[in-house]
């Protein structure tokens, strides 16, 4: 009951969400450039290096980590 | 250096799946890929008890040790991440795992899958932390914000907990010891090889 | 739940496209997003664009300036839990969602719908522009076209037929701005027909327990389940309807190593939590209940000193109980007598207690009859008005509790106030109108087959047709239908054509409509029945999300949320459209006197402070927009538990969270709002309360106020009724009034200012000095036992209309024909017919419905969200192991279910499972879009039908209405069940 490929295809022929959205949101001509012009290389592969930028730490102990703690903790009793 | 982990609260999981669309909204991830699914067992009967299940992160993890390109590494937080420029999409990985995390975006024979994708617990792969390339390749990079994976963030029942292990042993423990009776964790001891002193 | 397993793999094929997108080197819609809002921010130009910066500042490394994503919070709209959603928008696009650690109620948390509802927002699937259906086919036409015809049709049918001859459905998704302004309109329209989804949910525990002991509301809070140490959950399954309460649920659960006893005729993944079920068969749920008190009684459980003070008549309820043996409760209901007595001796003696309650016990035919029932069992026990205690009734949608306080009700006028004199003369001076042009707004209508004809003031004061019957009353013969015309015209507004029974009749009353207009983000099933050619309009109204306006929880918490982004494609909000059509209808300046209006956008907060101004029956009084702001952006300082605030917090200092009603007096007064109802512990300037003393102080000699029970600190201890200016006159209390609060209220008064009431002062005076006085405005009464008004004052059994034991018919057989609300209501004799011809045999299975987790309601809006649609892509029927082994279906396969009236039969998925009994079948009541086997997909406008459609189980539902509400029966019908 799922639709099929047919109804899909709306995506790329109909007014899409894209398209709305960049008269919407993007508005200015800055915006509607900027994503014309997206593939500006950031797709494009980089040469992968396992390097130490890769692997190090990355988690901190952040208020918002701790809020995460806590909520999962039975915070009342502790009062 | 605290190692992330992931713990399902069995005893708390209630299979709303809000772990799963929440992985969705965070990564866009598309249709027909499940970085986090929600398994039930003895469903419909006494004893039904559900777990969410992604990547676990696994120490030594064996995907890693059966990919052919070393596309796998693990970082100083514990996570095991891969590269989408290496990997082959062989398949060898999802034969490996104890837990059907690698997902692929074609349904195919040997090499023809695309590239493999699974949880990244929230933190990205080997691009530059927080850019386009490697939001577009692996989703968002929460650790790197200061935040934790969004599944474990927005879970409905505090059932599925995330970061520093020690911490998440602790919550696990008081909640064991609140309860009176046993562990209700799932995949803890396959995916770390530990067992909780609890 | 059935194919969800495999649905990974069946969804690839035919999404390659979509699934290609995470390795595509396309710009998809994530990409999108996230860029557009980057770009006009002036990073791209920077060329090293980092995406860290649309989130909040704290990602640490970014040389780039951050463009600063703006955190906007609103209130999900997928059931009345109240989660606070924290959206982050960059210019003008949401482009993630965040936890919300600060709200007491969800902590960060969220279910399926809650994590996946940016996609609601952002969907393609949205109805884009307004749409008109012409010969058969859907057109674009502009909001002023669609306006002018609509309101043009609406002009004609209301000079030619009458204003009842249109239906006014609201919604429970509205703001309750939104919902009030609705119901104001109805009223500035002349009619009564003005409903909304609590009608097919809750309107039966409203009816009920208002008739019990005042109000009809949750008297707790999710979170104050956690004080709980018994809780029974009967007829609900929160783990999929209400999943963040059970994160209450299940810590109480824990802290207190509580007994939690789930009461159900299906084992549903509540149950699988529980540590007691008790499997009943649907629909009787009364001799249950009259079971496990039988057991109270007998061993002298009961709370006598709770029953003395505060209870009127519970020894009617004994003789009734004392039927209801052992033996006798488990032959009708097939409980054994032992698991009751475990059951009832846990409930009355491991307090305090809690009754948790859902659609399982309201919507039957003998709806509010269970719901009297299940207060009645609080009452014995003494487990209503202390922490821990209480019925904590989940309501449905965001703001359905919010929509029913606000009057979208077709026997009340805003806050409860009757369709009476007093309550219109009432509004009217809120309003400024006069009452006696309301009153000419409405109808005449002429005496019909036997009946009366009534004046325009006495169809003013008639309860408007139900919203479970709008399709009887265009179809049934004329002189059926109690007013002046049958309905000709539909206007829909944010409410599925799915989520009534009986669908059949109501695509064939759909057919003979000479208008039907539907206002919702989707087009739902009413646009995709292929019922009409012409004459239909489609308008895109923007997802509540897109509004600004306050939403009560089902705790009576109000919490006000911001528009998050504004209306996306040409969708506009409520406010904007119901204020359109009334200036096309003649009367948008007075219907909006006193309201800002901007840009044709009524302005949310001058609505709510209108409500505040004649929001006194039900404290709506005490919270206006700034207190409700202050809450929103201080929730990190409210318990837990308590929900409340410190008291030295200069903000928000002693409230309760979200101010739940009544909030007495006006805001100035600063009254905390109550967070638990009637409980005597607490000053009533502290949230403190009585039962309401809303029926009278005597009845055939016996008192009807509370004896020697009365709130701490107050004046007056005793039971005392409710405050007049008359009864403050007596007591000496008039000279607290200011001289100001005495000029209104002799204002209001006229020659008669003692009638002027704490709900009819405008003042607040009354009020303000009962507060002084530590006494609740509304009076220190008795709740009932017996309720003498309601058609069975104390509850008995009745068999539903289709019973699977017409063998228990005889006995306890449905009520009599009678007619209610302007119709027929003939469940006897449909009952009779079914029992002659033997209906049971034909039909063997008792089916039933309910919710899933990744939908809601009718599930237009729900289903055409991927992320959620992917979890469940097919409408299934749960089918019990050995029915499927008898009839040869094989889990997964395709069955026709047949039900018993109109031929009717759906083509669904059979999921084989023993979580439903033998002779039982259960299906979720979200689907639509197949209609008795045929996909209507081709019917929706082009690209807005909805990701994954399916069979309505109400094509297969049946007839049998409440006599208190019209509530329908959806928990107890029969089928039969075959290989496809």
């Amino acid at each position: 009951m799922r639709q099929d490929d047919k109804t899909r295809t709306d995506d790329e022929t109909g007014m899409g969400r894209r398209q709305f959205f960049r008269a919407l949101g993007g508005g200015t001509a800055a915006a509607a450039a900027a994503v014309a012009s997206v593939p500006l290389g950031t797709t494009e592969a980089q040469a992968y290096d396992p390097g130490n930028a890769e692997t190090r730490s990355r988690y901190r102990e952040t208020d918002h980590v701790k809020a995460f703690y806590r909520t999962n903790g039975y915070e009342t009793l502790k009062k | 250096m605290a190692r992330m982990k992931f713990l399902c609260d069995a005893d708390r999981c209630i299979e709303c799946n809000a772990c799963v669309t929440a992985c969705k909204n965070e990564h866009e991830v598309p249709w027909g890929i499940n970085r986090r699914r929600v398994i039930t067992l003895n469903d419909g009967k006494p004893g039904e008890r559900s777990v969410s299940m992604a990547c676990m992160h696994c120490t030594d993890a064996p995907c890693a040790a059966v990919c052919p390109v070393n596309c796998f590494y693990t970082t100083a937080d514990a996570v095991v991440l891969h590269s989408k420029d290496l990997c082959i999409g062989c398949g060898y990985c999802f034969y490996a795992c104890p837990f059907g995390a690698p997902q692929y975006p074609r349904v195919g024979n040997f090499g023809s899958r695309g590239k493999m994708d699974k949880c990244t617990y929230c933190s990205g792969g080997p691009e530059v932390d927080l850019s386009v390339a490697e939001y577009e390749k692996y989703g968002s990079n929460r650790l790197a914000e200061g935040k934790l994976p969004l599944c474990a963030e927005m879970c409905s029942t505090k059932s599925l907990l995330a970061g520093d292990g020690e911490m998440i042993a602790q919550i696990y423990k008081e909640r064991v010891i609140k309860r009176g009776y046993g562990s209700g964790a799932w995949g803890w001891k396959t995916a770390y090889r530990e067992t909780i002193a609890i | 739940m059935l194919t969800k397993r495999r649905s990974g793999v069946a969804g690839r094929g035919s999404h390659q496209a979509l699934a290609a997108g995470l390795t595509a080197h396309t710009l998809d819609r994530r990409g999108f997003l996230r860029k557009s809002g980057l770009a006009a921010g002036g990073l791209a130009a920077l060329g090293t664009v980092r995406l860290g910066a649309v989130r909040p500042a704290q990602a640490a490394g970014s040389s780039a300036d951050p463009a600063q994503a703006v955190i906007r919070k609103n209130i999900c709209t997928h059931c009345s839990v109240g989660c606070t959603v924290t959206a982050e928008v960059v210019n003008g696009v949401w482009v993630g969602q965040e936890p919300s650690w600060a709200s007491p109620i969800n902590r960060g948390a969220h279910c399926a719908k809650g994590a996946a509802i940016r996609e609601l927002v952002h969907s393609d699937r949205r109805l884009r522009y307004p749409m008109k259906i012409v010969n058969g086919e859907w057109q674009r036409v502009s909001w002023e076209q669609a306006i002018t015809e609509i309101t043009d049709k609406l002009q004609a049918i209301r000079n030619k037929n009458g204003a009842d001859s249109v239906y006014w459905l609201g919604s429970a998704k509205f703001t309750n701005e939104a919902s009030y302004l609705f119901r104001k309109f109805g009223a500035f329209w002349g009619t009564n027909n003005v409903d909304h989804q609590a009608r097919i949910c809750h309107s039966t525990t409203v009816a009920g327990v208002a008739n019990t002991w005042g109000y009809g509301a949750q008297t707790n809070s999710y979170n104050d389940i956690r004080n709980a140490k018994t809780m029974i959950i009967l007829g609900g399954n929160p783990a999929e309807a209400h999943p963040v309460s059970m994160q209450h649920v299940l810590s109480g659960k824990e802290i207190n190593r509580a007994n939690m006893i789930v009461i159900d005729p299906r084992f549903t993944r509540t149950a699988a939590h529980a540590n007691e079920y008790v499997r009943i068969r649907s629909g009787t749920d009364i001799p249950v209940i009259w079971g496990i008190l039988w057991h109270v009684f007998q061993n002298g459980w009961e709370d006598k000193a709770f029953i003395a003070q505060r209870v009127y008549a519970m020894d009617d309820v004994r003789k009734e109980v004392a039927k209801w043996t052992p033996d006798e409760v488990e032959r009708v209901s097939g409980v054994p007598g032992e698991q009751l007595k475990r059951v009832a001796e846990l409930f009355a003696k491991e307090k305090p207690s809690t009754l948790i309650w859902c659609m399982g016990a309201t919507q039957h035919t003998v709806g509010t009859a269970n719901v009297r029932a299940l207060c009645i069992l609080c009452l014995a026990t003494g487990n209503v008005g202390k922490p821990g205690t209480g019925t904590n009734i989940f309501r449905g949608h965001t703001n359905v509790q919010g929509a029913t306080d606000l009057g979208l009700d077709v026997t009340t006028l805003p806050l409860y106030y009757g369709l009476v004199e007093g309550g219109w003369k009432h509004w009217a001076r809120v309003w400024d109108v006069e009452y006696d042009w309301l009153q000419s707004r409405f109808d005449e209508v002429p005496a019909s087959a036997g009946r009366k004809a009534r004046t325009r003031k006495e169809n003013m004061e008639t309860p408007g047709l139900t919203s479970t019957r709008w399709f009887d009353a265009v179809s049934l013969p004329a002189d059926q239908v109690d007013q002046r015309t049958p309905l000709k015209a539909m206007m829909v507004f944010g409410h599925g054509g799915n989520t009534v029974t009986r669908m059949p009749e109501a695509v064939k009353g759909m057919a003979e409509l000479e208008l039907l207009v539907v206002a919702d983000p989707h087009p739902t099933t009413f646009a995709a029945m292929d019922a009409r050619k012409d004459n239909t309009y489609l308008l895109p109204i923007c997802t509540s999300l897109e509004m600004d306006g306050s939403r009560t929880a089902s705790n009576r918490s109000i919490q006000w949320g911001e528009q998050v982004v504004k209306p996306a494609f040409e969708s506009k909000t409520d406010y904007e459209v119901i204020y359109r059509m009334a200036q096309k209808l003649g009367f948008a300046e007075t219907l909006f006197k006193g309201i800002k209006v901007v840009d044709n956008v009524p302005d949310a907060e001058d609505l709510l402070r209108e409500i505040n101004r004649g929001g006194w029956s039900t404290g709506y009084c005490g919270q206006s927009p700034e207190r409700l702001k202050a809450h929103m952006k201080n929730q990190h300082k409210f318990d837990l538990v308590t929900l409340r605030a410190p008291k030295d917090d200069p903000e928000v200092g002693g409230d309760y969270y979200g101010l739940p009603w009544p909030c007495w007096g006006k805001p100035e007064l600063k009254h905390p709002g109550t967070h638990i109802l009637y409980n005597t512990s607490l000053h009533v300037k502290e949230g403190g309360g009585t039962f309401r003393a809303r029926f009278g102080t005597e009845r055939n000699g016996a008192t009807l106020l509370a004896e020697d029970s009365f709130s701490l600190g107050s004046d007056l201890t005793d039971g005392y009724p409710e405050f007049t200016f008359g009864v403050f006159r007596k007591l000496g209390w008039d000279k607290d009034l200011t001289a100001d609060e005495l000029a209104t209220i002799q204002r209001i008064g006229g020659n008669n200012p003692d009638a002027v009431s704490w709900a009819t002062d405008l003042s607040g005076g009354i009020q303000r000095v009962c507060l002084d006085h530590g006494v609740i405005p509304f009076g220190n009464g008795k709740a009932r036992a017996n309720a003498w008004n309601l058609p069975d004052p104390v509850p008995v059994h009745r068999e539903p209309v289709y019973s699977p034991r017409p063998d228990l018919v005889a006995k306890y057989p449905t009520r009599l024909d009678e007619r209610q609300f302007r119709m027929p209501n003939v469940g006897f004799s449909v009952q009779k017919a079914a029992v002659d011809r033997g209906i049971a045999k034909q039909f063997p299975i008792i089916l039933s419905s309910g919710r899933l987790v990744e939908y809601e309601g009718g599930g237009e809006e729900t289903r055409s969200n991927p992320w959620l649609a992917e979890l469940q892509q097919d409408m299934f029927v749960e089918v019990n192991t050995a029915d499927a082994a008898e009839r040869g279906i094989k889990d997964g396969q395709f069955v026709w279910v047949y039900g018993p009236e109109n031929t009717a039969k759906a083509k669904v998925k059979a999921l084989v499972t023993d979580r439903v009994a033998k002779g039982v079948a259960w299906m979720p009541f979200h689907f639509s879009g197949w209609y008795q086997g045929k996909d209507m997909r081709d019917f929706y406008p082009k690209g807005a039908d909805p990701v994954v459609l399916g069979e309505s189980v109400n094509t297969v539902t049946t007839y049998g209405f409440d006599p208190v509400t019209g509530m329908q029966e959806t928990k107890v019908t029969l089928c039969q069940i075959s290989a496809a």
